[in-house]
């Protein structure tokens, strides 16, 4: 235990407090964005506009998280491997075990983060009004809606290269927040664009939180939807670890 | 004396390329030894063996009678490998910390610090570090767990001459603490200087192994330079000679029978001046071995 407490501080400092591009994009940007569009760019009666800024905190909330999960996850453990980070960990007694572990809580925590500034904005700016059951089935629901995005980005992080794990998360996260209408709209997307749209993990979690912030209510399909999600790609990450694995070389490079 | 490593019989590929044959070794707890071989010879991968990154296909490999790689023996280890942490956001002093967490008999981290004057880098990122910095925080991060057993793969790339006093320093404590060694390096002075036995890989086999004076009288190269107004076909067939180059009045004589040369140099002795015999260093025979191998 003392070892994962250690792994979580080192992680907590270098992952969150010394992150600038975490608190620049994870969080900045996505507050940034929430502002624009529901203080500048918005038109409509008071009535719309108190239910918009209540639906976009989702919009945004699940976008940080897609951010978080394929820029910030996928490029930390592919740098942690180039940098030594990994290798050096998997030397010592205890071996790796509690780097995944840290990493893991940790994104989840950065998540939590981003959740508790947008929703904290979303009150101070906006005057969005949430119960302590609308604000928990929030977090919550947010946190559980990151599982899929997470193993994305776990996914991501066997290319081996910077380069390509770079242009393949942009070439998927923008696509994917327009798609999955987290920035406009799906409703102004051709029919085709917009069945795709909703098979999308990022799609299902907006309706989640959504119907938890609008209506109070679980959306189970939205959950069943994610937890599918997740499970799918859960057994393509545990499948291609394996063939990494098995296809071994040395940790030592030549 | 104890054994603290035992390899009989190793063999390992990658694939269909065979890195490593037949290999069998002991290494004696206390021993300083030098891992040399060209690029590719199987230094790095037998590291990786001893470390327990890989497993042999077949043979036995032991370290304290356990396999490698299992806590129990990584607790006494320390590793200073090719290549440093060079994360984001990390202090050398942040990462030692970590990493001295892992070992029950750890240093303390501002002692170490201290006794390989690198206090001053405590707070800096390992991202500002430059490569001869970076080199000697890998090698604080090899000794914080207070090992038993160190391997050091090319420990000294990068860092200037004061660092690698203190470096050469410190591997000297810890031999007289009784640690064991096991270093690989392309600057053969310093495994001549400091290796109770030498390890010489050719082609994945242990082409040589003992101390380097065992070495020196297998391949007894000797190189005698003088000056001389002598012509170089003076030389060419004296007993023993290998090689002669005379160059602007410096003669320079290779030969493998040092007492055959000598005596046949006698009768010129009145012409040459500024006689100097050395016998060859590790260096030396080293490349003896890879022209000989390669030849």
């Amino acid at each position: 235990m003392k070892i994962l407490i250690a792994q979580l501080q080192f992680d907590f400092r270098r992952l969150v407090l010394r992150n600038t591009s975490f608190q620049l994009f994870t969080v900045l940007m996505p507050v940034g964005f929430y502002l624009l569009f529901t203080k500048v760019l918005i038109t409509g009666t008071l009535g719309e506009k108190a239910q918009f800024a209540v639906g976009y905190l989702g919009n945004m909330i699940v976008y940080s998280g897609l951010l978080n999960a394929l820029f910030g996850l996928a490029t930390l453990l592919l740098h942690d491997r180039e940098r030594g980070l990994v290798r050096w960990l998997q030397l010592t007694p205890n071996g790796i075990c509690s780097y995944y572990v840290s990493v893991g809580l940790v994104t989840f925590a950065m998540n939590l983060i981003a959740v508790l500034v947008l929703s904290g904005v979303a009150v101070a700016v906006n005057h969005v009004q949430l119960t302590l059951g609308q604000g928990l089935g929030l977090t919550g629901g947010a946190l559980i809606g990151q599982l899929p995005l997470l193993s994305l980005g776990v996914l991501l992080s066997f290319i081996d290269r910077a380069e390509t794990l770079s242009a393949l998360a942009n070439l998927i996260v923008f696509p994917l927040a327009i798609i999955s209408g987290l920035w406009w709209p799906l409703g102004v997307f051709p029919q085709w664009v917009q069945v795709i749209g909703k098979v999308t993990p990022t799609y299902q979690l907006n309706q989640l939180l959504g119907a938890l912030m609008l209506h109070g209510k679980l959306n189970l399909s939205s959950l069943t939807g994610l937890m599918l999600w997740t499970l799918g790609l859960i057994i393509v990450v545990a499948s291609l670890a394996r063939y990494r694995l098995k296809r071994g070389g040395g940790v030592v490079q030549s | 004396m104890t054994t603290i490593i035992q390899a009989q019989q190793l063999d390992f590929s990658y694939g269909s390329h065979q890195v490593l044959k037949n290999l069998t070794l002991m290494i004696q707890a206390g021993e300083i030894i030098g891992l040399i071989g060209e690029n590719g010879a199987g230094k790095t991968t037998l590291l990786n063996l001893l470390l327990g990154v890989n497993q042999p296909q077949h043979g036995q490999l032991t370290l304290w009678g356990h396999q490698p790689g299992v806590p129990v023996v990584q607790t006494q280890i320390g590793s200073m490998l090719q290549g440093d942490i060079a994360v984001q956001g990390i202090t050398v002093g942040d990462v030692l910390k970590l990493t001295a967490r892992h070992y029950p008999a750890a240093f303390a981290v501002p002692t170490l610090l201290a006794q390989l004057q690198l206090t001053d880098l405590a707070n800096k990122r390992l991202t500002a570090l430059s490569g001869g910095q970076l080199r000697r925080v890998t090698f604080a991060l090899a000794l914080v767990g207070n090992p038993n057993l160190l391997f050091l793969d090319e420990p000294t790339v990068g860092m200037d001459v004061t660092a690698q006093r203190t470096f050469w320093a410190r591997i000297a404590a810890l031999k007289t603490q009784g640690k064991t060694i096991i270093m690989t390096s392309h600057y053969l002075d310093d495994i001549q200087q400091v290796a109770d036995r030498i390890f010489l890989l050719r082609h994945g086999q242990l082409a040589f192994q003992g101390t380097f004076r065992q070495l020196q009288d297998q391949y007894r190269q000797v190189e005698i330079v003088a000056q001389t107004t002598l012509a170089a076909s003076t030389f060419n067939n004296l007993p023993g000679v290998t090689a002669v180059d005379l160059t602007a009045g410096t003669l320079h004589l290779s030969s493998e029978d040092g007492d055959g040369t000598l005596q046949a140099l006698v009768p010129y002795l009145p012409e040459l001046h500024q006689i100097v015999i050395r016998r060859e260093s590790l260096a030396d025979i080293f490349v003896h071995l890879v022209r000989g191998a390669s030849a």
